[in-house]
């Protein structure tokens, strides 16, 4: 399937945010996260799943038809989704464009996976996690001193 | 100066030395001093899970410098049994005194409390998590029996997957590049590799045995601990195990003059009575040791130079 096909699948928008390279599977994950918040609620959205990909071989797709996404979502997909490309669409053109990554520091996102943890008991506390080196694969719970591979930590249920 | 004492990792090798020369200070000043420096401050001892040794050193610590204490000794006695929140006991406790040592089960449960509070806050022991206290003691002790820290050889015997207070000594031990290390253990409690990480490869020497008799002629210190039965998944392993790590008079006849035998405490059969006598036990000096450090700490924590 080349990319003119695509186009039809999935129509370009004239105003809007498009997700794109997103790892075939991982689209489903994104929506459930956009589906979390208030703001999310009546937006249109279009999901493609298992596009043909030159870099990944296959990629889920989502376009949102709204102007503006909050940092907090981006900074949620980031974490889900490391490396996704996240464009902004004008005049059915892409406006500009950011690849995201998560940020060194991750404040009230995610679960600690020790159950030990005070986050686990006292949960108004919120959790804070810091990444352990620049690759940001792993990173340290800053209450319990766990260290977790990012991938392995679930986002706290809201 | 920070204000708080939660975790070694927070700690450069510069600042644990200032704890080490405080300590000394400490030690140097005489008892009749020493009871002058705190009157009228007032120490929280919050211990929300049950622990001796380490409360009963604070509150000695503390009353030996003429400050008095106030506290718990374990969760059952507290608002918190009638569901009042950690972070609740916290904002309560912080009005009636000037500093908070803080033992609990859950881990990271003393950052919280230092995010939380305005005073200065020392973590006791917070679950497996972190012992800064018993890791500063342990180092003191090594440092007033050897004189020196950095290139010393240390044997470490016993449960080394679980116990806290050993990863943590190690990892400190490493901070003064002390590079040999002897680890005695058996299989199914070896020290995780985890802890053997560093960016510095080829510096650090991890020798695993499951010998005791083959450490002990090789190193300046022999850090026993306790073997825990309850962690063992397989009663017959730790029955085949249990005896091996028994520490003898006897077999301490090949050890260095110098060596000193170091235990967190409690034992329970590690180390046989007989080696009590010998001048090899440094186990009951390390326990006075908690107090002087304890002092230490609580001073410097509380603002005041010697």
């Amino acid at each position: 399937m080349n990319n003119q096909e695509n186009v039809l699948y999935i129509p370009k928008i004239e105003l809007g945010i498009v997700i794109d390279h997103i790892p075939a599977g991982k689209g489903l994950k994104i929506l459930d996260i956009i589906s979390r918040y208030e703001e999310m609620k009546d937006v249109v959205v279009t999901l493609g799943q298992n596009y043909y990909s030159k870099k990944l071989g296959k990629k889920d797709l989502i376009k949102l038809q709204m102007e503006y996404l909050a940092p907090e979502i981006i900074q949620h997909i980031s974490i889900v989704a490391p490396g996704v490309t996240i464009k902004a669409i004008k005049d059915f053109k892409v406006h500009n464009k950011v690849v995201v990554h998560p940020p060194k520091e991750i404040r009230n996102l995610l679960e600690c996976k020790n159950p030990k943890c005070i986050t686990n008991q006292e949960k108004h506390i919120g959790t804070k996690f810091t990444a352990v080196d620049d690759t940001i694969k792993e990173v340290k719970c800053n209450y319990c001193e766990r260290v977790f591979k990012l991938s392995e930590l679930d986002v706290i249920n809201r | 100066m920070k204000k708080d004492l939660i975790s070694m990792e927070d700690l450069t090798l510069e600042k644990i030395k200032s704890y080490l020369s405080e300590a000394k200070k400490v030690e140097g000043t005489p008892l009749q001093d020493r009871v002058r420096l705190l009157p009228g401050k007032i120490l929280a001892a919050l211990f929300f899970e049950p622990s001796t040794r380490t409360r009963l050193s604070f509150e000695a610590a503390m009353h030996r410098l003429g400050g008095s204490v106030i506290g718990f000794a374990e969760q059952g006695a507290t608002s918190v049994s009638k569901g009042e929140s950690f972070t609740d006991t916290i904002h309560t406790v912080e009005n009636y005194c000037d500093i908070m040592v803080i033992r609990h089960p859950g881990e990271g449960t003393a950052r919280l409390a230092a995010n939380e509070s305005i005073l200065p806050v020392i973590n006791a022991g917070d679950g497996s998590n972190q012992h800064p206290t018993q890791t500063l003691l342990d180092l003191y002790t090594i440092e007033k029996y050897l004189g020196k820290i950095t290139g010393i050889k240390i044997a470490f015997v016993g449960d080394l997957k679980y116990s806290r207070t050993v990863h943590s000594l190690i990892n400190a031990l490493m901070k003064f590049s002390v590079t040999d290390f002897t680890l005695v253990a058996p299989e199914a409690l070896k020290l995780p590799k985890y802890f053997m990480r560093t960016d510095q490869p080829g510096k650090f020497k991890f020798k695993e045995t499951e010998s005791l008799e083959d450490a002990i002629p090789e190193c300046d210190i022999l850090y026993m601990t306790r073997i825990q039965r309850e962690r063992f998944p397989d009663l017959v392993e730790y029955e085949k195990v249990k005896d091996s790590y028994i520490l003898s008079a006897d077999m301490l006849k090949q050890a260095r003059p110098h060596l000193k035998v170091l235990h967190p405490l409690p034992r329970v059969n590690e180390i046989a009575y007989n080696v009590d006598k010998t001048d090899f036990a440094g186990y009951f000096p390390q326990a006075r040791n908690g107090v002087i450090m304890r002092q230490a700490i609580i001073l410097k924590h509380l603002g005041v130079t010697l």
